[in-house]
């Protein structure tokens, strides 16, 4: 059998010191009526495959799809075309002492992976500018729901007196964040309040007044977000704050903080975000991560594993998991979040890639992005029949046009993946699309994607 | 800069930094430069880069070399560890997965673009409905607890919709179940009502009967419990909570020990959620990413989050958004996919057979290992166990006054990770300190033999010289770890990044 080495003769010797005459005496509390009978055919498998037949299987299967290699491509909202350096894969996927390794609960044998989510850690306050980063979470949207539960209870705790329960999702939040945290709002009972964008893209401001009652507790906003625009983050925080509720704000797309204030200099209370464009491959959406990052103050309030440094009994510098009385398997009930992952490979991807960017090169990827979005916007702008949307709004790296519905099918005709129909996840009308670019595009995939919007 | 390590091995990557040193180099910029301030007009600038290390290859290669050298793992160690089944992961796996396919499939790509993806979805989806004898499955859950919080909604919702939802408040939960059972349960707002143990382990029958009752929602049990004990009344459980009109969801974190010999669907229960990076060894990678799906009743089935798969008519497969009772979506997208791909190319190697001797000689290792190691520590229920036993240092702590933690720590010198300690609780194992053994099918059983004779070796110390275990670990790159002032001063970043 794949993967078993014990012989006949293993068992035998086993089953002789157990005491037992097979292995089915070891399953008599399985009442012997549901038993699956051997060689029966309750259980509907297939007969089991050696490393060629499961070779070829998948590569069957493989060959009934595309990817984003096969075109010139524009498709991002939420998930991101970047370069992938293979020292990731080297260092992460195929390194058998960080994948194959537990969590890291026995600091003694696992100084490798706790070093690696304290670096990970440090470059997100790196990134971020705040003082706590934790070790990682499942996804940008599920880091944006546990964020809202703990921006619920900051200021629950803060107003003990009053009946602070309500959510203000506000602007363009990318639609499977914002289906996310009202499952989750739904589940824990909070009120889920959403403010649209305005014509320029941005968050309704007026909106955003009314919506802040006395029963708001937390804002969230997403900045760029989902139509690509860079809100006025400040002017939010301050809304938000003069309405005494916490405010959150998530990141699609964390290469923008390479060139975009830090949330943490912007007054965010609680910043979260997806990892994938670090390091991480595209695979469908998952798996990748979520980063979360808030104040010192608030470390006690937050969901997931943190690592700190702390020392040996020699003096030693080493690390370990810390504050773990917030964390399920010690609170359990009363626990900040039930999660217990930290998607730590993915951090570690994240963490390898940005060193391998360093300083400089994260800087120059950022100015990258922004002249090959610019220059993208000029030249499908200059389209006839294609305008922007939004074409007085900051944009970082993605942006909507509208141009002829229903364009989709003739562009991936001629290899190109355009720009995401938006009416197809409910955020827009039929002829508005939404373009992402990255340092993977190039100046002739534009000039491609230009000249056939303009046939 | 004294404090910096002298041997660049022990230094962090900030501490390698130096200005002006780069890895990656960009192709030169084929458009036209632009003013970042000018491009970004009414946006708000970083104010000086993000102080990320400055880094040669060689030395970022080497210092993660380094790093991976200071862990224990599956590849170079037994890892015991009970309740995590740290299984062999086949390298097969990963470099299937390594394939563009995949490293470039991106969700928003037309459906026609990913049938081959969404094939491997449904196949999967089939497989796991076969092994939980169960009628639906979602893969949507990232991990073990997102699946336990899953199914608690999919419960929460079901019962919203039949007017129930005011009444149905409590779950009921054993005192031995994982921390992330009542977590989950509080998360979803239902007050987690704890069910203590008979004496042998089992559930207290009476006790349940006692504690369920219209306002009961459900149950979450574990089976084989987190004893390692299979629960023999698992049908009787479900007839009691089904005759209040609650659901018994089932934490699938033991499978190991029951897949292809009891489909858990039998035993009656309604919801129950998979592992896959236990079960269906997707590599746990220091902590996640995982997968957890679920698998669920008929009656829940209109509850599962969206979008589910569905294979045409023509032979082809689609999205199902139109799922008006579902509760949603739990995370982005269609999950942990990339995992979903290692599980399911494990899955399709063992095939029907393999699924069943995976179970079968887990299950053995872990009783070989009682038997073996019974004279030697106290085995706290010392009767046939599925495929995780547990100890606990009754003996040794009464005898040589050496606990738990330092028998854990002492098996890192013998190149052993150590088991799952102190869990269950201490209030769950007679007030000794536990340790969970759980060697799964993939060991040698000279692996295993080997291990029980550093727990014999161990246990001769314990009472030689009580001093070298309690000082142990004596071989690893740190000395024992202060954890609590970890928490009592946490230092959680380095200051080097900040400015």
């Amino acid at each position: 059998m794949p993967f078993i080495q014990h012989t006949d003769e293993d068992r035998a010797e086993m089953l002789k010191a157990i005491g037992a005459k097979s292995i089915d005496d070891l399953y008599v509390d399985i009442p012997a009526d549901i038993r699956v009978k051997e060689n029966g055919d309750k259980v509907k498998l297939n007969p089991s495959m050696g490393e060629l037949e499961v070779t070829r299987h998948i590569n069957a299967l493989l060959a009934k799809t595309k990817n984003a290699g096969n075109y010139a491509f524009f498709r991002g909202a939420g998930i991101y075309n970047h370069h992938v350096s293979t020292l990731a894969d080297h260092l992460a996927l195929y390194e058998g002492d960080f994948i194959t390794a537990y969590t890291p609960y026995q600091p003694e044998c696992s100084q490798g992976t706790l070093t690696s989510v304290f670096e990970f850690q440090s470059c997100i306050t790196a990134l971020t500018g705040f003082e706590v980063s934790n070790a990682g979470m499942y996804d940008g949207a599920s880091a944006l729901a546990e964020a809202v539960l703990m921006g619920y209870r900051l200021t629950a705790d803060k107003f003990r007196k009053e009946t602070r329960e309500t959510v203000v999702l506000a602007g363009a939040i990318h639609p499977e964040y914002a289906a996310t945290v009202k499952t989750y709002c739904e589940t824990t009972g909070l009120k889920l309040v959403t403010v649209g964008a305005g014509k320029d893209g941005r968050v309704d401001a007026g909106a955003l007044k009314a919506a802040l009652t006395r029963e708001a507790a937390v804002v969230a906003i997403q900045s760029p977000n989902f139509l690509g625009v860079i809100e006025d983050v400040e002017s939010l925080v301050k809304q938000a704050h003069e309405a005494e509720t916490t405010i959150v704000q998530v990141i699609a797309e964390a290469v923008s903080l390479s060139v975009l204030q830090t949330p943490a200099d912007a007054g965010i209370d609680i910043c979260v975000g997806e990892g994938q464009s670090i390091g991480n491959h595209m695979f469908m959406g998952g798996p990748a991560f979520g980063f979360f990052a808030s104040r010192k103050d608030f470390v006690r309030k937050m969901p997931g594993r943190i690592v700190s440094e702390t020392t040996d009994r020699d003096g030693r510098r080493a690390f370990a998991l810390a504050l773990a009385t917030r964390e399920q398997h010690i609170r359990r009930e009363k626990a900040t979040s039930n999660i217990c992952t930290n998607q730590a490979l993915c951090a570690l991807r994240a963490l390898i890639q940005l060193a391998a960017w360093g300083k400089g090169g994260f800087t120059e990827l950022g100015r990258q992005v922004v002249a090959k979005t610019q220059f993208a916007r000029k030249a499908l702008a200059a389209v006839k029949g294609v305008e922007l949307a939004h074409p007085d709004a900051p944009v970082f790296n993605e942006f909507v046009i509208k141009a002829k519905p229903g364009l989709d099918a003739a562009l991936i005709k001629q290899g190109i993946m355009g720009g995401l129909p938006l009416e197809t996840v409910g955020m827009g009308q039929p002829g508005e699309y939404l373009v992402a670019v990255t340092e993977m595009t190039t100046k002739e995939d534009i000039d491609k994607y230009a000249k056939a919007l303009g046939a | 800069m004294s404090n910096i390590p002298e041997n660049p091995a022990d230094r962090l990557l900030f501490e390698l930094s130096k200005p002006g040193r780069r890895c990656v180099t960009f192709p030169k910029l084929d458009v036209p430069e632009v003013d970042i301030a000018d491009a970004l007009k009414g946006a708000k600038l970083r104010t000086e880069p993000a102080r990320l290390p400055e880094i040669g290859e060689l030395d970022l290669v080497r210092h993660f070399k380094n790093l991976a050298k200071k862990n224990f793992s599956v590849d170079k160690n037994f890892y015991p560890l009970g309740s995590c089944t740290m299984k062999y992961n086949p390298k097969i796996n990963v470099t299937l997965l390594a394939q563009q396919g995949y490293t470039k499939a991106h969700p928003y790509l037309p459906e026609h673009d990913i049938q081959g993806h969404l094939e491997l979805m449904y196949n999967l989806e089939h497989y796991l409905r076969e092994v939980s004898g169960l009628d639906e499955v979602t893969l949507q859950p990232a991990a073990g607890a997102h699946g336990e919080l899953t199914g608690v909604m999919c419960i929460k919702a079901y019962f919203e919709d039949r007017g129930e939802g005011a009444q149905r408040t409590e779950f009921l939960i054993p005192s031995a179940a994982h921390g992330t059972n009542p977590a989950t349960a509080a998360m979803a707002g239902f007050k987690a009502v704890t069910l203590k143990e008979a004496a042998n382990g089992n559930i207290d029958i009476e006790e349940l009967k006692k504690k369920v009752g219209p306002q009961t929602a459900g149950m979450m049990i574990t089976n084989p419990s987190t004893l390692g004990i299979l629960e023999p009344k698992m049908r009787e459980i479900a007839e009691i909570l089904h005759g209040v009109g609650a659901q018994l969801y089932m934490d699938g974190a033991n499978m190991n020990a029951i897949s292809g010999i009891v489909q858990p669907g039998d035993y009656g229960i309604d919801v129950m959620h998979f592992n896959l990076h236990k079960t269906f060894s997707v590599p746990h990678g220091g902590g996640g990413p995982g997968a957890g799906p679920i698998a669920v009743r008929k009656h829940l089935a209109p509850y599962l989050p969206k979008p589910r798969i569905k294979k045409n008519a023509d032979g082809t497969f689609s999205f199902d958004h139109d799922r008006p009772k579902s509760v949603g979506k739990v995370r982005s997208f269609f999950g942990n996919f990339g995992a979903l791909v290692m599980a399911y190319t494990y899955m399709t190697q063992l095939g029907r057979e393999g699924v069943r001797r995976m179970s079968q000689n887990a299950v053995l290792g872990a009783n070989y290992i009682r038997v073996k190691l019974r004279d030697f520590y106290n085995v706290h229920h010392d009767r046939t166990n599925a495929h995780e036993v547990v100890f606990t240092d009754a003996k040794q702590d009464k005898e040589n006054g050496v606990h738990t933690l330092d028998i854990a720590k002492r098996l890192i010198d013998y190149g052993i990770h150590p088991m799952t300690i102190y869990f269950p609780l201490p209030q769950n194992t007679g007030g000794h300190g536990a340790m969970m053994v759980e060697p799964t099918e993939t060991e040698s059983k000279e692996s295993i033999d080997y291990f029980i004779e550093c727990m014999k070796k161990i246990a001769q110390e314990c009472k030689d010289n009580p001093e070298l275990v309690k000082s142990a670990p004596h071989t690893t790159p740190v000395s024992k770890v202060d954890e609590k002032t970890a928490s009592t001063n946490p230092q959680l970043y380095c200051p080097m990044c900040l400015g």
